[in-house]
């Protein structure tokens, strides 16, 4: 009795250091976030100023999940993050040097409607692609870091997308740096056919080799990530993170069940569902994500 | 089974067949009978000699196709076959083990698919859970230790979408097979003898040479599940096939297949012998080439081939990079 009551008394303690620590953050990101030019959250917004909750149906006043790098400030849900708002999260100010920005996808294969695909991608985003990388300083450490954007064609991995990954584990071996991939993708982009296969097998023997040396790669797993980018470099790292919720997996869920007409459990290739088969390492909240890195940086310096 | 493209062949053998019982020494009849097997061989080289990608296709999944066991056999005297991951399981859609090719001792791995069907269902049709995965990569720590170089036959549609496959980690098992192949220090060979579905097929064949048979594929996904997500319509397969550029043919003139063996007419189905025959002979020769490359090289050389596939565009630059061999 004693004992689990102590446990109990333990556990409020902790519970009240974290929302203390959560309004700390808040107040700190909102005020970054509010000098930061206008970035879409990828929500359906309803009146421009309130947007519901997919996660918990409540009304989130726009920005304030702005100001939260599209976390739900009621439920914490976990929008998908634009790759520039990643970085902002990441890297300590001022430090991100992109690096080979203007690269753009070709169309190797004459596909149908992927020109189209591509320039809309561009307007709605800004982006040249699904990716944004270069290097930084987390916490005062450099690293290469790379982030993935969903809303670029679904983040799918096509020649630009690796590539840039590529180059990025490059620079990390390069400038013996600990490397930072965050991963948001559907998996291949088909329009490339074959050579999106093929990033997957690019990536592979760069990242290889930079596993050869002792510095760290920690890669980071958000909402969604599958096919092509988890059986790659997603899933290939010392530490693999994840973000609260997110689905990660090889398959989806809806062709597993249309292949198999299996009945998926609740939650199933969710981030706690890997981490519960022992194939994810941490969960991490966006906002303790910096954190979380620092101090996993901070051992191997 | 007969494709749906072949059947005018299959009608005229049978026609002659029916002739040939009927004849006997009947003059008149063997004239009949020569003038249809005339129109036979016409008739094949019409239909196969302009096979459309997604006919293709049906040709690498046709179940007569020669298959792992055909190929073992004609490859290699002994093998010595190796099962399981070392972690609980056994996926029976991945076999390996050793073997003896000519001379040479080799790691020989590959799909699976199985020939009744009940081997069918046990090996999953060729589509490997992470089990499979990390007996493939189990194999290539073998390899490196032995120093024996690596040989793989690609015959699967994939890698299993199944809730126990996610489980179990699928991704992660094919991503650490890649992270493997890619820095193995021993020749790795990859022959595509049906079918190269998508990640499921790259864990076995990141190589050092990769040789197609003529009607194989290789693709980032099946013809029809493209044809349903990129034009909604699973009929429209045929078009997804040609569109993505999938055949051995068109893989060569990207630069990601190395060689491709042509197939006896009508495909490897319809004379098995002569398309083992010819992948013996190319795998016995890459061997031997890539024999006299060091582990430095090889494993240099293996980074230069995939670090430039790519086709984008970079400012200031003229285009992006294409395959090796371009
Ligand atoms: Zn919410």
């Amino acid at each position: 009795m004693r004992c689990a009551r102590r446990s109990i008394a333990r556990s409020a303690r902790r519970r009240g250091a974290e929302i203390r620590n959560w309004l700390h953050k808040r107040r700190e990101y909102s005020r970054s976030a509010s000098e930061a030019p206008d970035t879409e959250s990828g929500l359906a917004s309803t009146n421009g100023v309130f947007t519901k909750c997919e996660g918990c149906g409540q009304p989130i006043y726009e920005k304030e999940l702005k100001a939260r790098f599209n976390v739900c400030p009621h439920c914490q849900f976990h929008y998908p993050l634009p790759a520039p708002e990643r970085v902002r999260l990441l890297a300590d100010e001022g430090s991100f040097s992109e690096r080979d920005a203007g690269m753009t996808a070709g169309d190797p294969l004459g596909f149908e409607d992927y020109r189209e695909k591509l320039e809309s991608a561009h307007e709605k985003t800004g982006l040249d692609d699904a990716i944004l990388s270069g290097v930084a300083r987390i916490g005062g450490h450099p690293v290469a870091l790379a982030a993935m954007d969903f809303r670029f064609i679904g983040g799918s991995m096509g020649s630009v997308v690796g590539e840039r990954i590529t180059r990025t584990v490059e620079a990390a071996h390069d400038g013996g740096l600990p490397l930072v991939i965050v991963s948001a993708s559907g998996g291949a982009r088909m329009y490339e056919g074959i050579y999106s296969l093929m990033q997957m097998a690019k990536t592979s023997v760069a990242l290889s080799r930079y596993m050869t040396g002792s510095s760290p790669y920690v890669s980071v797993l958000t909402d969604p990530t599958f096919g092509g980018v988890t059986a790659s470099f997603g899933t290939a790292a010392d530490v693999v993170i994840a973000e609260p919720g997110a689905r990660i997996g090889f398959a989806g869920a809806r062709v597993i069940e249309s292949t198999t007409k299996e009945r998926l459990p609740e939650g199933f290739q969710t981030a706690e569902f890997q981490k519960e088969h022992g194939l994810v390492d941490r969960i991490v909240h966006r906002l303790e994500l910096k954190d979380d890195l620092e101090r996993f940086l901070g051992f191997l310096t | 089974m007969i494709l749906e493209f072949e059947k005018p062949v299959r009608e005229l053998e049978a026609r002659i067949a029916e002739l040939h019982r009927l004849a006997g020494p009947n003059a008149e009849l063997q004239e009949e009978i020569s003038r249809l097997e005339d129109a036979l061989d016409a008739a094949k080289r019409r239909i196969y000699s302009n096979l459309t990608p997604y006919q293709r296709v049906q040709v690498a999944r046709h179940p007569d196709r020669p298959d792992f066991d055909r190929y073992r056999d004609a490859l290699a005297d002994d093998f010595y076959e190796l099962s399981g991951d070392r972690l609980g399981a056994d996926d029976p859609a991945v076999r390996g083990g050793l073997a003896k090719i000519g001379s040479r001792s080799v790691v020989l791995l590959g799909h699976e698919k199985g020939d009744d069907v009940n081997s069918r269902v046990k090996s999953n049709f060729g589509m490997a859970h992470p089990e499979g995965y990390r007996k493939a990569g189990r194999l290539y720590d073998l390899a490196e230790r032995l120093e024996l170089p690596i040989v793989s036959l690609i015959d699967t549609p994939g890698a299993a979408p199944a809730r126990a496959a996610e489980e179990r980690g699928q991704a992660w098992a094919i991503s650490a097979d890649l992270m493997a192949l890619a820095r193995v220090p021993v020749p790795v060979v990859a022959v595509v003898i049906g079918e190269g579905g998508s990640g499921g097929a790259l864990a076995m064949c990141l190589a050092d040479h990769v040789v197609m048979l003529e009607n194989s594929y290789l693709s980032v996904i099946a013809p029809e599940a493209c044809a349903s997500i990129i034009f909604r319509d699973e009929k429209r397969a045929p078009e997804a096939a040609e569109a993505m550029k999938i055949t051995a043919r068109d893989l060569l003139a990207h630069g990601i297949a190395d060689e491709v063996l042509p197939e006896p007419l009508g495909g490897a189905h319809n004379e098995p012998e002569a398309a083992v025959e010819a992948v013996v002979r190319a795998i016995e020769g890459t061997l031997s080439k890539l024999s006299r490359l060091g582990p430095e090289s090889l494993v240099k050389n293996r980074y230069e081939r995939y670090r430039r596939i790519g086709t984008h565009v970079t400012e200031g630059e003229m285009a992006g990079t294409r395959g090796p061999g371009e």
